[in-house]
């Protein structure tokens, strides 16, 4: 896989395709090692977006942020 | 120019105003605005999101409609009774056109629902409430925007909702009047600005429950139609009755509580979606390592067959070598006993040849050989008188030389053997004896 998912819903899409195929036994040998690679790298991409907005709820306030974006920059 | 006139515009003026009197009286309803009050009238504009009207209503009559206190105010919703009306001017004072109220009520559930209705029906005829439905809505935002009171159980609720969810991204709050009737202005500045921000994925608009009059500013036709219009997906719950808004007729999704907007917010479970990758990440790992064991297994299988393939022709062979001893016994055997029957059949027939008719014609050729051999019988001769010159071992001498030679012979006779000398006659020998 030379690029990474567009998004968590399209790579939870082909991991599931990636499944179902090896899930069928029709995979030969050099697809199903291909296949695992790529599954691995989806994983490991959905594993990071859930971390993403799994480590603790972060609150911002519009009023803030817009303060901020009139600060001139440093 | 072939117009009538040119009139006084005094008398015209007052032509004018007395036609627009003429006219029916009618009821109008809308949001009061711009309201200034003077011991002799009131005046307000009366609008909605299409238009306005000026109104003025004499103090005197105002006062006798008993209204509560602060009732009649900027942003509040009212029915008026009148008709159009003219001032013509003074002196002192500029003429004016206005809408001369006789009554003033503050607006009903009955009033807004119709009006409601005319405004959800114009804005579908206009496709507005199809164009949010349409955006993609991300299954696991990362940021989401929030428009809702500062302090309030919708705030609430929907923080527990999302963390139920196993959902703790970044939230920006951007807090507005909510509970206020006249928010809206304030409430589509808030939603507008944060659909500005990149980051953000999707935006919540959340209050509590209340009347439609409370809820009202989520009725506002100009809110309505900026949250139909962008692009970043907007969740809509206000209030606890389904589309009883019309922001929830314009927005992606309606919900009921601030924890359905939650949920709608972030489609997606979190805590599931971490169960279900890791029983993905499993399937993936028993595959890869079924599909290389399976083969391994394979690939020993055959490199153990020529081995097994060479022991079971040697085998094979060794069967096929036996069984053919086996054979080439039994041939023999076979053969044997059929050159024995051979055998038989020939002594058989031999027998039945000698016991027959020939054999006396054998038994006579017999005799008559028998006659003849014994006529060239040595004994025979011997016994004519003749002698027989023997060596020593026996052995007949039939030359003279070979007498010389022998040097001592013996004579055999018919009665008998006696020995002789050879004598040699110097010059050679004599023929015989």
């Amino acid at each position: 896989m030379s690029e990474g998912p567009e998004s968590y819903e399209s790579a939870v899409e082909r991991l599931e395709q990636i499944i179902d195929r090896l899930d069928s036994g029709q995979a030969g040998l050099r697809e199903t090692l291909d296949l695992c690679r790529e599954g691995r790298e989806l994983v490991t991409y959905c594993a990071a977006e859930l971390d993403a907005v799994g480590e603790g709820l972060q609150e911002l306030r519009l009023d803030e942020l817009a303060a901020k974006l009139e600060q001139p920059a440093e | 120019m072939d117009l009538p006139g040119p009139f006084p515009v005094g008398r015209y003026a007052k032509t004018l105003r007395d036609e627009l009197r003429k006219r029916a009286r009618v009821r109008l309803i809308g949001e009061v605005t711009s309201l200034r009050q003077t011991p002799k009238q009131a005046y307000f504009e009366l609008r909605d999101g299409e238009g306005a009207v000026p109104c003025t209503i004499w103090a005197d009559e105002l006062e006798r409609l008993k209204l509560p206190d602060g009732a009649l105010r900027d942003g509040a919703e009212f029915v008026v009774a009148g008709g159009p009306d003219y001032f013509i001017g003074s002196a002192a004072s500029s003429p004016s056109f206005s809408f001369r109220a006789t009554h003033l009520r503050l607006a009903g559930e009955g009033d807004l629902l119709a009006r409601l209705d005319g405004l959800r029906k114009q804005l579908r005829a206009e496709g507005l409430f199809e164009l949010q439905k349409q955006l993609a809505r991300p299954l696991l935002p990362r940021t989401i925007g929030v428009v809702t009171a500062e302090s309030g159980a919708a705030r609430r609720d929907l923080l527990a909702g999302l963390r139920r969810r196993g959902w703790a991204g970044t939230i920006v709050w951007a807090f507005a009047p909510v509970q206020d009737r006249r928010a809206a202005p304030a409430i589509a500045a808030s939603i507008q600005e944060l659909a500005a921000r990149p980051e953000i994925e999707a935006i919540v608009v959340t209050r509590g429950g209340g009347s439609l009059v409370d809820l009202w500013a989520f009725c506002d036709e100009t809110l309505c139609r900026t949250v139909a219009m962008l692009r970043v997906p907007v969740v809509s719950a206000v209030g606890h009755e389904r589309d009883s808004t019309l922001i929830d007729d314009v927005a992606a999704v309606a919900c009921s509580t601030p924890t359905h907007a939650a949920e709608a917010a972030v489609p997606l479970d979190c805590l599931a979606a971490r169960s279900g990758l890791e029983r993905s990440a499993a399937s993936l790992q028993r595959a890869g390592e079924g599909a290389v064991g399976a083969r391994a297994r394979h690939l020993a299988a055959l490199a153990r067959g020529p081995g097994r393939a060479l022991k079971r022709e040697r085998i094979a062979l060794n069967q096929k070598t036996r069984e053919i001893r086996a054979a080439s016994e039994r041939g023999i055997a076979e053969r044997s006993s059929f050159q024995r029957r051979i055998a038989l059949v020939v002594l058989d027939r031999a027998a039945r040849r000698a016991a027959g008719p020939e054999a006396k014609q054998r038994r006579e050729a017999l005799r008559r050989a028998e006659v003849a051999f014994r006529a060239h019988d040595p004994e025979r001769t011997l016994e004519r008188g003749y002698a027989l010159a023997e060596d020593a071992a026996g052995e007949p001498v039939t030359s003279a030389a070979a007498a010389v030679a022998a040097g001592r012979v013996r004579l055999r006779f018919a009665d008998g053997r006696v020995g002789a000398e050879i004598e040699s006659d110097g010059g050679g020998h004599e023929r015989g004896a």
